[in-house]
């Protein structure tokens, strides 16, 4: 054996993880190889004075109840021919299917529907299998694991059915335009099916950002569990899923993509009589509509007031500066963006700054959009860190919202123009990183 | 004899519905889950939440695992990536952008550690060397850091690190070659012997598992 190949295995017979023969063979060239004998003391010295380290620490107390509740409700699940799977997207959510994919680190998005009674059209979603459509109804942001705590502490206190509900309280908006998508859903199944495509193409993750998490801002949505009877009976008639105003751009961002003009149409008031019939009793919520993109908001007469019930039974009405305040916001991020390729450019700096602002409002989608010019705009000033940041930041936005494709593609630009760049790219590489090693994550098997 | 069940036929078992499987693979894991986070991060509180998270995530998933890697495997690919996404929430808040990053791209996970000083006064039944140790391990890359706990605590060998970082195996090895030299080197410095090493309580955690 040669001197390189010993220096090659020197670990492995450290760690015990040659064969016999192999050993053998290292252990010959060892005893007439003072450099290799040196190399392997100094390792096995490291090893013993870092023995302590192989010490098993305990968790703390209680530190399995809940997760073995989980796995106990979880298991109930499957087998008691109730209901389908439960949906939780941790992450993005993927054509066709939901994974531990890969979302923007300050913000996974978990979803999950009622245990029981859950309204029919997430049932349906699950059983169906239409995931993409489920998410995105019924996404559920949970910032931290803190939030994801309390609410599950929460859960546990109560009793064994879920709601979904947002706190401390959420605009009604959204609240009656999240149920438009649900009635559509419902009232016209193919619809939703073509929907499915575009929802998959964009799938609308929302996030919000840390800070506002830990202040209990609007913002925050938990899942909790276990309401009390009356609360259920409404939650049977209508997904008490809310979402605050500021959140709604991913959905946005998911119809921009479809086209700039009907993304501009979509800022428009609904032109449906019954919606706006129905939203005279919650003012804020004509300028924030959120249906899967692809589905047009139909008239849904039979579940109109439902919304307005669910309003009631997830918590009292948000305060009507933050649900009115977002709306004009939206607009004009939208309006920036849609005359950009026509104006001139506002600068590489206050590219960034919307870009940066856009991201953490979960409009990844934008948010990419608007790194990737300014990368161009930096690379036209020679400034190559700021170009391979703002590629490497688009990388991140574009994997947050599942577009791992495209994500892919700016990644190689990335390490094509800027090889040097190795902090930026290796950001962008670790956007990636989960999609990129799939193996090791359960592939998704919905029917 | 007596044939323990795998990891993974304790999974397949809980696919079908039974929480005792899932019970039992919880209690072979807990420890060594939560010491790689300890380890990884220096703070025992956010290595509990993180390894709760992780087994929550193996609870969603369970369903839709396949038997294409081994569990363990799973195991730590979430908790990597729950300890890199922590590292990144941690710089994001101090600095709300991630153009702040440090030079290696790698977050530092942990500003400080108490207690650095080796007390020779207090008896060799305390683990009176764990926060030196600690101390030097967190002064390792996390790249290196991650490699040297997967191999030296978790166990796992040089080919599966690798099918975990997602990096090739000599790669693996040299990272641990790294990290073992500059242990070594920072140890000694801080006045770890091995005789003080030795007479630390140490569980050895299936060394030279294959």
């Amino acid at each position: 054996m040669t001197h390189a190949e010993t220096q090659d295995l020197l670990l492995d017979l450290a760690f015990g993880e040659l064969d016999a023969q192999r050993a053998a063979e290292v252990e010959e060239h060892l005893a007439g190889c003072a450099a290799c004998r040196e190399e392997k003391a100094a390792l096995d010295e490291a090893r013993r004075l870092s023995a302590p380290f192989r010490a098993v620490e305990e968790p703390p107390p209680g530190f399995d109840e809940r997760i073995l509740e989980a796995a106990r409700a979880e298991a109930h699940h499957q087998h008691d021919g109730n209901v389908g799977k439960v949906i939780e997207v941790t992450g993005s959510v993927r054509p066709l299917g939901v994974e531990a994919a890969r979302i923007d680190a300050h913000a996974p998005v978990k979803a999950r529907p009622a245990e029981r009674r859950r309204p029919k059209w997430m049932v349906r979603a699950a059983l169906g299998g239409s995931v993409a459509a489920a998410a995105a109804l019924a996404l559920v942001v949970s910032t931290t694991l803190d939030a994801r705590r309390t609410a599950e502490r929460a859960s546990q206190a109560q009793g064994e059915d879920y709601r979904i509900r947002v706190k401390p309280a959420a605009p009604e908006a959204v609240d009656s335009a999240l149920h438009d998508a649900a009635a559509n859903g419902e009232l016209d199944r193919g619809r939703a099916a073509q929907a499915k495509e575009h929802e998959a193409a964009a799938p609308a993750t929302e996030s919000a950002p840390p800070a506002a998490v830990e202040k209990k801002q609007p913002g925050v949505v938990d899942v909790m569990q276990g309401p009390p009877a009356a609360a259920l009976e409404k939650q049977d008639r209508v997904a008490p899923v809310r979402t605050p105003a500021h959140n709604v751009p991913a959905k946005r961002a998911a119809e921009m993509e479809r086209g700039r003009e009907q993304a501009a149409d979509a800022l428009a008031p609904p032109r449906d009589a019954p919606s706006a019939g129905a939203r005279s009793t919650v003012p804020a919520s004509s300028g924030d509509k959120v249906a899967p993109p692809g589905v047009p908001p139909a008239p849904a007469p039979a579940a109109r007031p439902q919304a307005a019930a669910s309003g009631q039974a997830a918590g009292p009405p948000a305060p009507r500066d933050d649900s009115q305040a977002a709306p004009p916001k939206l607009e004009s991020r939208m309006k920036a963006v849609a005359a950009a390729p026509a104006a001139p450019a506002p600068g590489a700096a206050g590219m960034e700054a919307n870009a940066q602002q856009a991201r953490h409002a979960g409009d990844y989608v934008l948010a990419a959009s608007l790194y990737r010019q300014a990368a161009d705009l930096r690379r036209r000033d020679d400034d190559r860190p700021s170009a391979a940041w703002n590629l490497a930041h688009a990388v991140e936005c574009l994997a947050a919202v599942a577009r791992f494709d495209e994500a892919r593609q700016v990644r190689d630009e990335l390490s094509r123009l800027y090889p040097g760049e190795t902090t930026a790219l290796s950001a962008a590489r670790r956007a990636l990183r989960e999609v990129d090693v799939p193996r090791t994550l359960p592939a998704s098997k919905q029917k | 004899m007596p044939q323990e069940p795998t990891d993974e036929d304790l999974l397949a078992a809980y696919q079908q519905g039974d929480p005792g499987a899932f019970e039992a693979l919880l209690r072979r894991h807990r420890a060594p889950l939560f010491t790689f986070l300890v380890r990884m991060l220096g703070d025992r509180e956010k290595a509990a939440d993180l390894a709760q998270e992780t087994f929550l995530r193996i609870v969603k998933g369970a369903q839709a695992w396949e038997h294409r890697a081994r569990f363990q495997t799973w195991l730590f690919t979430i908790a990597r990536n729950l300890c890199a996404d922590h590292g990144r929430r941690e710089r994001f808040r101090r600095a709300d952008s991630l153009d702040s990053e440090g030079p290696d791209g790698e977050p530092s996970m942990v500003e400080s550690v108490p207690g650095t000083e080796i007390d020779p006064g207090r008896g060799a039944e305390s683990a009176r060397l764990r926060p030196v140790l600690q101390k030097a391990l967190l002064s390792l890359p996390a790249e290196q850091r991650e490699v040297f706990v997967l191999r030296e605590q978790a166990g796992l060998p040089f080919r599966e690190i690798a099918e975990l970082v997602g990096v090739n195996e000599n790669t693996v090895k040299s990272r641990m070659r790294y990290a073992l030299l500059a242990l070594r080197k920072s140890l000694l410095a801080a006045g770890v012997s091995e005789e003080l090493a030795a007479d630390e309580p140490a569980v050895d955690a299936r060394l030279g598992r294959a």
